[in-house]
């Protein structure tokens, strides 16, 4: 597609996540310069855990103050109250489920259309844009109704496929780029075998799609975790909330209590952060296994 | 020939998804569109009348232009400042890890979260940034950041760029990974300085990552309300009214869907339009590079 | 293990799945609030296990949807014909969705419709459908800060204008701030009650069209008596057209940085449980010797028309119009009762708001009555604010607008 993608395919495969060939070393000055300022873009969310170990008349007094101890109660409040372990455990399962989903349809519908450009191909791309485009409150409603009729709601099963459909067209965009990139030398050789489309995606598209899936995997964490008008609208059994409706319906509604906002708040996000360590590593060590079998 | 045919069958599954789930919706509203549905019931047919209300009042007009402004400013400084991030930690292997982690944490939160701590940051009362300002002695830029129609909407735009300011840069990053090991190390032996690889080099071969960056910030922008609806509710005045924070009070707050998918449509025309524009010239760009 | 045994187990086993299998056929009623969550418990703990137990037979789901949530959840669910039991509802989503057919007339025949309060028994019955059983009318009124009060050398609350602005003179000159005013909420209470004191027509006719803003001498009196109040300092206007009324203005009431914030007694359990915080509430200044009280229709429960537990549901709302329960609930609220005669739950730093209520000097926060259309809810938000931005501008600006809004929506 593009010249650059042409030239390394003669280099390492792609799918190469993160081998970084920078050797210059620059002067500590530099590193100490970008990491100060990496740090200083963190300024908010220290302020907000900052603010987490804090009791409410504490903040009242002294809105920028440090925390004079660390006070866990907001933290054992938050806990209790929120049903936490249980709506983590639910998340990082609909996480999970979603985005096996999503990178196989999405890979699947990608393979052909980053191989073939004709009308059909450009007919479906427009059709892909056109699902980025709209905003998500545009289908509750009718969701809402498929899903009754399909005897969906307040099922894991329900909410997997609405998160599936809602990232579909990303993944579809995402992985078309990915695989327009992938040489095509590779296919051919497995073509001149006798492999079927299938085959090829198979064993020869597939594996190559780590690092791109590992990316993918990041936004559908995002919105599984951050979302919460799809799970407030399917599931009405608190046992299977996930962790952002527990979240507001602890924090509530009229008047915001900072006490409670903010250890929620950093209780929301934390699994999410541990989560992303470990997919940025997963991202690092690249996936190279499978491209030069 | 029938492995020709064969291939096509691959985007059946997900036809059948985008069909059910955003074609038939999408179908759904463009006929909500001519009535006056309310969310429940039954609507009666109105014509083109939500259609002329939109294109007659500078309001919703306003509104497209906020978000235009809006999706401008936060494509072109995010990826900015991502670029510039990318850039420097490419030559910094010693600090890239953590710091992309680092740069990334803030899109883990979701936007009421960053609303409400910016809200705190931005306020004019015991703020963060105005106490800052204090404490560097240029107490006379002090001001009610949210308050003030002339700033309300950058301090907004600069919230939404904080937040995602680390998934440009790990885009860039991702993008930099790409470029072929033999390229970089016959610039360096040529004796290269590090502005000229990057000019000449580094940033025509990181074509396709500005277009993925390019598409999804204006995609993530033009569709926004959420930072607006929790920082100031559309205000002071009007000034930082989104298009879809104008859809979302309409449709929820004030129950008029019929009216709320006339905007949709319009917004939906708008975004496919911008996008597809957007990425022919920027793939364009990329095959003459 | 003889053959007797063997049967004894069975017959324990049945009457076991017989006992569960009763136990399924009761009912249970689904139920949606935007209350009983940990922030803001309404007393739902403690009543509904008490209303389980009266009637063994009805088991209470409570799904907790907070308000804003509710506008996008329940609609699609209505639409769907999946609705829940009972929803909790204010006067916007009555008239939606009463005007839909989905909601159950609950009969003005019912007998605690009799002794609902005149303030809301016709608004809440128009043409004779009653949709809603009310929970609460809350209050919304001057926060007092007593201790920069007396710093200030003031002793009085000030319940009228005048008195207001003479302890703005006195607050400054003591170096505190007097007040915080966000057009989000603090400015329109300030201006609604004035406005609507003062007015010759009635809420409804402003919100109908039949009577205009422009030419209502209540309304542009409002406005002049804000820039009055701009002019003694009482307040920054650049500063508050835009300030957050839901966080940054109570946090800074409850730091102590500010004398007097107009806001709804729900703040009051908040409020109390800042330490080294004394205050009291004190109604709206007007031009009425106690000042005015604004109330606001907080809640209420409505039965969906497609349940098929009506007779549940007809004894939970029962249940809430007993004056015993609903004191519990309006206790955790700080909130009035509906009823004539019921017990408030108002708290007694609230007295000269109670007083000014006593004295009949009550107006109804006109939205949340359905007098004027919803979207004046956010344009009134807007017309504060570009006044604030801009006091010099004429009233008559802002209320043109405000005339076209309700113009729009009819």
């Amino acid at each position: 597609m593009s010249i650059s993608m042409n030239k390394s395919s003669s280099g390492s495969p792609k799918g190469n996540g993160m081998k970084f060939t920078g050797k210059t070393v620059f002067s500590a000055s530099a590193n100490v310069f970008v990491l100060f300022l990496v740090i200083a873009m963190l300024i908010p969310v220290a302020y907000m855990i900052m603010m987490s170990f804090r009791t409410g008349s504490e903040i009242a007094q002294d809105p920028l103050g440090f925390p004079t101890s660390l006070y866990f109660g907001n933290y054992i409040n938050a806990m209790d109250k929120m049903n936490y372990f249980r709506s983590v455990v639910n998340s990082l399962g609909i996480t999970l489920s979603v985005t096996a989903l999503v990178s196989l349809l999405g890979s699947m519908a990608a393979y052909p259309l980053a191989r073939r450009t004709n009308g059909f191909s450009k007919a479906v791309i427009m059709l892909v844009s056109l699902g980025l485009a709209t905003p998500n409150f545009v289908n509750i409603t009718p969701i809402y109704i498929i899903f009754r009729d399909l005897g969906l709601l307040d099922s894991y099963v329900g909410i997997i496929i609405v998160f599936t459909a809602l990232n579909l067209p990303l993944s579809i965009f995402f992985y078309t780029g990915f695989i327009s990139s992938v040489p095509k030398e590779l296919e051919e050789a497995a073509r001149l075998d006798n492999c079927s489309n299938w085959q090829i995606y198979w064993h020869v598209i597939r594996p190559l799609l780590g690092s791109a899936t590992a990316t993918l995997s990041l936004f559908v964490m995002l919105m599984v975790w951050n979302d919460f008008i799809y799970p407030l609208l399917l599931l009405t059994d608190e046992s299977k909330f996930t962790v952002m409706i527990s979240v507001y319906r602890f924090v509530g509604n009229r008047s915001i209590e900072p006490d409670m906002l903010f250890p929620a708040a950093v209780l929301g996000s934390l699994p999410l952060l541990i989560l992303f360590g470990f997919f940025q590593r997963r991202i690092l060590s690249g996936v190279t296994a499978g491209a030069v079998k | 020939m029938n492995n020709k045919l064969n291939i096509y069958l691959f985007t059946i599954p997900a036809l059948l998804v985008l069909c059910i789930f955003f074609i038939y919706p999408i179908s759904l509203s463009l006929q909500m569109s001519f009535t006056d549905f309310t969310g429940v019931g039954i609507g009666n047919d109105v014509g083109l009348k939500n259609y002329e209300r939109i294109f007659s009042r500078s309001r919703y007009l306003d509104a497209i232009t906020i978000t235009f402004a809006f999706a401008f400013i936060v494509v072109v400084v995010q990826n900015l400042i991502g670029l510039f991030f990318a850039t420097a930690l490419f030559r910094l292997p010693r600090i890239r890890n953590f710091s992309r982690a680092a740069l990334f944490t803030p899109a883990m939160m979701s936007f009421v979260i960053v609303g409400y701590v910016w809200q705190f940051i931005y306020s004019p009362y015991s703020g963060g940034l105005n106490a800052m300002l204090v404490s560097i002695g240029l107490e006379s830029f002090q001001r009610p950041w949210l308050g003030d129609p002339s700033t309300a909407l950058f301090a907004i735009t600069a919230a939404h760029i904080w937040m995602f300011v680390g998934y440009s840069c790990a885009i860039f990053l991702a993008g930099y990974a790409n470029i072929p090991t033999d390229i970089q190390e016959a610039s360096r032996l040529d004796g290269a300085s590090s502005w000229q690889r990057f000019c000449h080099i580094e940033f025509p071969l990181l074509a396709p990552s500005i277009t993925i960056n390019i598409v999804l910030a204006t995609i993530g922008t033009l569709k926004t309300f959420e930072l607006p609806f929790i920082m100031t509710g559309g205000g002071p005045a009007g000034a930082t009214r989104t298009l879809s924070l104008e859809i979302m009070t309409n449709l929820f707050g004030r129950y008029k869907f019929g009216f709320a998918s006339a905007l949709s449509i319009v917004m939906l025309i708008v975004i496919v339009v911008v996008v597809t524009l957007m990425n022919k010239y920027l793939r364009n760009r990329e095959n003459n590079t | 293990m003889n053959k007797q045994k063997i049967k004894l187990i069975g017959t324990a086993i049945s009457l076991l799945l017989a006992s569960n299998y009763s136990y399924a056929a009761a009912v249970t009623l689904d139920v949606t609030a935007w209350k009983g969550n940990e922030a803001e418990p309404a007393g739902f703990p403690v009543l509904l296990k008490k209303f389980e137990q009266e009637n063994p037979d009805i088991k209470i789901k409570l799904s907790f949807i907070s308000r804003g949530d509710t506008d996008v959840v329940i609609p699609p669910r209505l639409q769907g014909n999946n609705s829940p039991d009972v929803m909790m509802v204010d006067m916007p989503l009555v008239k939606i969705w009463g005007d839909a057919g989905m909601l159950k007339d609950l009969n003005t025949k019912s007998d605690w419709y009799g002794d609902i309060a005149p303030a809301i028994k016709e608004s809440i019955a128009p043409k004779g459908k009653l949709y809603v059983q009310p929970l609460e009318l809350v209050g919304m009124g001057n926060f007092i800060n007593t201790d920069l009060m007396k710093k200030a050398g003031i002793d009085k609350t000030p319940t009228t204008v005048n008195e207001l602005i003479d302890s703005c003179k006195k607050l400054n000159d003591a170096g505190i701030s007097p007040m915080l005013f966000p057009s989000g909420l603090s400015a329109r209470l300030f201006a609604f009650a004035n406005g609507l004191s003062r007015s010759p027509s009635k809420p409804w006719e402003l919100g109908n069209g039949t009577a205009s803003f422009v030419d209502d001498p209540g309304f542009n009196k409002a406005f002049s008596l804000t820039r009055d109040l701009i002019a003694a300092n009482c307040f920054d206007p650049k500063i508050q057209a835009a300030l957050d009324p839901w966080t940054t203005t109570l946090s800074e009431f409850r730091g102590g940085r500010v004398a007097m914030v107009m806001h709804g007694a729900w703040n009051i359990k908040s409020f109390s449980e800042t330490e080294g915080l004394n205050y009291t509430l004190g109604p709206i200044p007007t031009d009425k010797a106690t000042g005015t009280a604004l109330d606001t229709f907080g809640m209420g429960w409505a039965i969906s028309s497609k349940t098929k537990h009506a007779e549940a549901a007809r004894k939970f709302l029962n249940f809430f119009a007993e004056d015993e329960n609903l004191a519990v609930l309006l206790k955790d609220e700080s909130a009035y009762s509906p009823y004539i005669k019921g017990t408030d739950g108002v708290p007694a730093l609230a007295e000269k708001y109670n007083a000014a209520r006593a004295a009949g000097n009550i107006v109804m926060w006109p939205v949340y009555m359905n007098h004027w259309p919803q979207a004046m809810e956010s344009e009134s938000v807007d017309g504060m604010a570009s006044f604030l931005l801009d006091p010099d501008m004429s009233s008559k600006e802002v209320l043109e607008i405000w005339d076209e809004t309700v113009e729009d929506s009819m």
